[in-house]
């Protein structure tokens, strides 16, 4: 007798546990994932698209458009707003062979507009790292390029804390290396996402981006973030 | 008429040398930028060649900069490289490189490779005149002597480094549009108005980029 009620007990907790998990799975895993929307950016004449798969965890993401770089992007961006400090992570991967520049990015955007201020980590097709951003709208794109390494899979690493912004990479398996910070004032709330460019109107590219995480991170100490 | 040759290219050959190894060596002028409230100061020991560069000056961030700088023309692309140690103690970021700008003025568009005190190094630039400041700041630990080349190849600007003496290493680049003639030299800013800080530069030099073959 004991043992069967201990049995029900159990089977409940079970049950409980399940439902709580599937839950929190489904707040966290909507139809995006830990985003919550998907479009096109500045209007490329084809369409991107965005696929995630709770099973694996993996976003497929297509993207076109010319670049995202100068005065205006054209880009497929999948998308959340958050407010404060925060670690992106994802693993890149090109599915599609493309032009060299072709880019997938970890990115910080203030608007969807095409010409809004933004700063990326972007790993080139041809496998340049940089880190890239525009400062106010519609000014020109300012980049910083890492020696390129050639095409491989991309660990890819993006954290603000407060006006510090932060990158690490690494490539095929290998441990993060931080590359190195900037600072810049983007605010909150903020649109964080992952993109894809083909660096061509006339091409489609798709990125398979896998261990993507969103996370909370602390506000860094007093006085980082001063020059 | 053989000889005649002879004395004016001997003579030739010394003002070019006099060039070189003028008063701030490699350099023709020194001036404080931004008018910092305490002066800064360059000298050049041609027996070590080495310079020694006191700056004050706020810092050389946002939209306008104070520090001392010591610099030549130049046009076209080129490579610069220098030895950069800090003398004393000061603040954390105080700051110490080479500099290619387009002017002396205090909010000109420049690109640096600066050493900061406490070991940093970092890239920094700005884009148009009287815009902001853009940086790019490397892991660092502690402290050190750096060596520091910055090449400058159409409108990028590449920054290379190394720590233990050896050839530096390609780390990174940028770009920054420049008008020609630029300003290329050496810069020390104290990152604090009431202050002065001093750095010494040695293994100075600026090779411009060999014009094209078959071109004059």
């Amino acid at each position: 007798m004991p043992a069967a009620n201990s049995d029900t007990i159990s089977g409940m907790r079970k049950l409980v546990l399940v439902w709580l998990l599937a839950s929190a799975a489904w707040g966290q895993m909507g139809k995006l994932g830990a985003f919550t929307n998907s479009e096109d950016i500045g209007a490329p004449p084809l369409k991107g698209a965005a696929e995630f798969d709770p099973a694996s965890g993996q976003y497929k993401i297509t993207g076109t458009g010319s670049d995202i770089w100068a005065k205006a992007d054209q880009f497929h961006y999948v998308w959340r707003e958050m407010t404060g400090d925060f670690a992106v992570t994802a693993t890149a991967k090109f599915l599609t062979e493309g032009i060299a520049h072709r880019k997938a990015v970890i990115m910080l955007r203030k608007t969807t507009d095409t010409d809004s201020p933004f700063l990326q980590l972007a790993i080139h097709g041809d496998g340049t790292p940089s880190m890239q951003f525009r400062n106010n709208k519609a000014d020109i794109t300012n980049t910083i390029d890492f020696p390129t390494e050639g095409p491989g899979i991309w660990k890819l690493k993006l954290q603000r804390q407060g006006t510090n912004i932060t990158v690490w990479i690494a490539k095929d398996g290998a441990p993060l290396r931080e590359l190195g910070e900037t600072i810049k004032q983007m605010g909150s709330p903020i649109l964080v996402g992952l993109g894809v460019s083909s660096h061509s109107q006339e091409a489609l590219n798709t990125v398979l981006f896998s261990d993507v995480s969103v996370e909370i991170v602390k506000p860094a100490s007093a006085g980082a973030g001063k020059k | 008429m053989f000889t005649m040759r002879r004395i004016s290219m001997l003579f030739l050959l010394a003002a070019a040398a006099a060039a070189q190894t003028g008063k701030l060596g490699i350099f023709t002028n020194s001036a404080d930028v931004g008018a910092p409230a305490i002066k800064g100061s360059a000298e050049f020991d041609a027996a070590k060649a080495q310079y020694r560069i006191t700056g004050s000056g706020a810092n050389i961030w946002g939209t306008a900069d104070q520090f001392q700088y010591v610099w030549r023309e130049i046009a076209g692309n080129f490579t610069a490289t220098a030895t950069v140690q800090f003398v004393g103690q000061g603040a954390e970021h105080r700051k110490a490189g080479i500099m290619v700008r387009q002017s002396l003025d205090a909010d000109a568009t420049y690109a640096d490779i600066m050493i900061h005190g406490n070991g940093m190094p970092g890239l920094q630039w700005r884009n148009r005149k009287g815009d902001d400041t853009n940086t790019f700041d490397l892991p660092f630990d502690k402290p050190a002597t750096y060596q520091v080349k910055l090449v400058r190849t159409g409108v990028k600007i590449f920054m290379y480094l190394s720590k233990d003496g050896s050839e530096p290493k390609l780390i990174n680049n940028t770009e920054v549009s420049f008008q020609n003639p630029v300003l290329i030299g050496l810069a020390v800013c104290a990152h604090d108005a009431a202050a002065s800080e001093t750095a010494l530069f040695s293994n100075v030099s600026v090779e411009p980029q060999a014009p094209p073959a078959g071109k004059k």
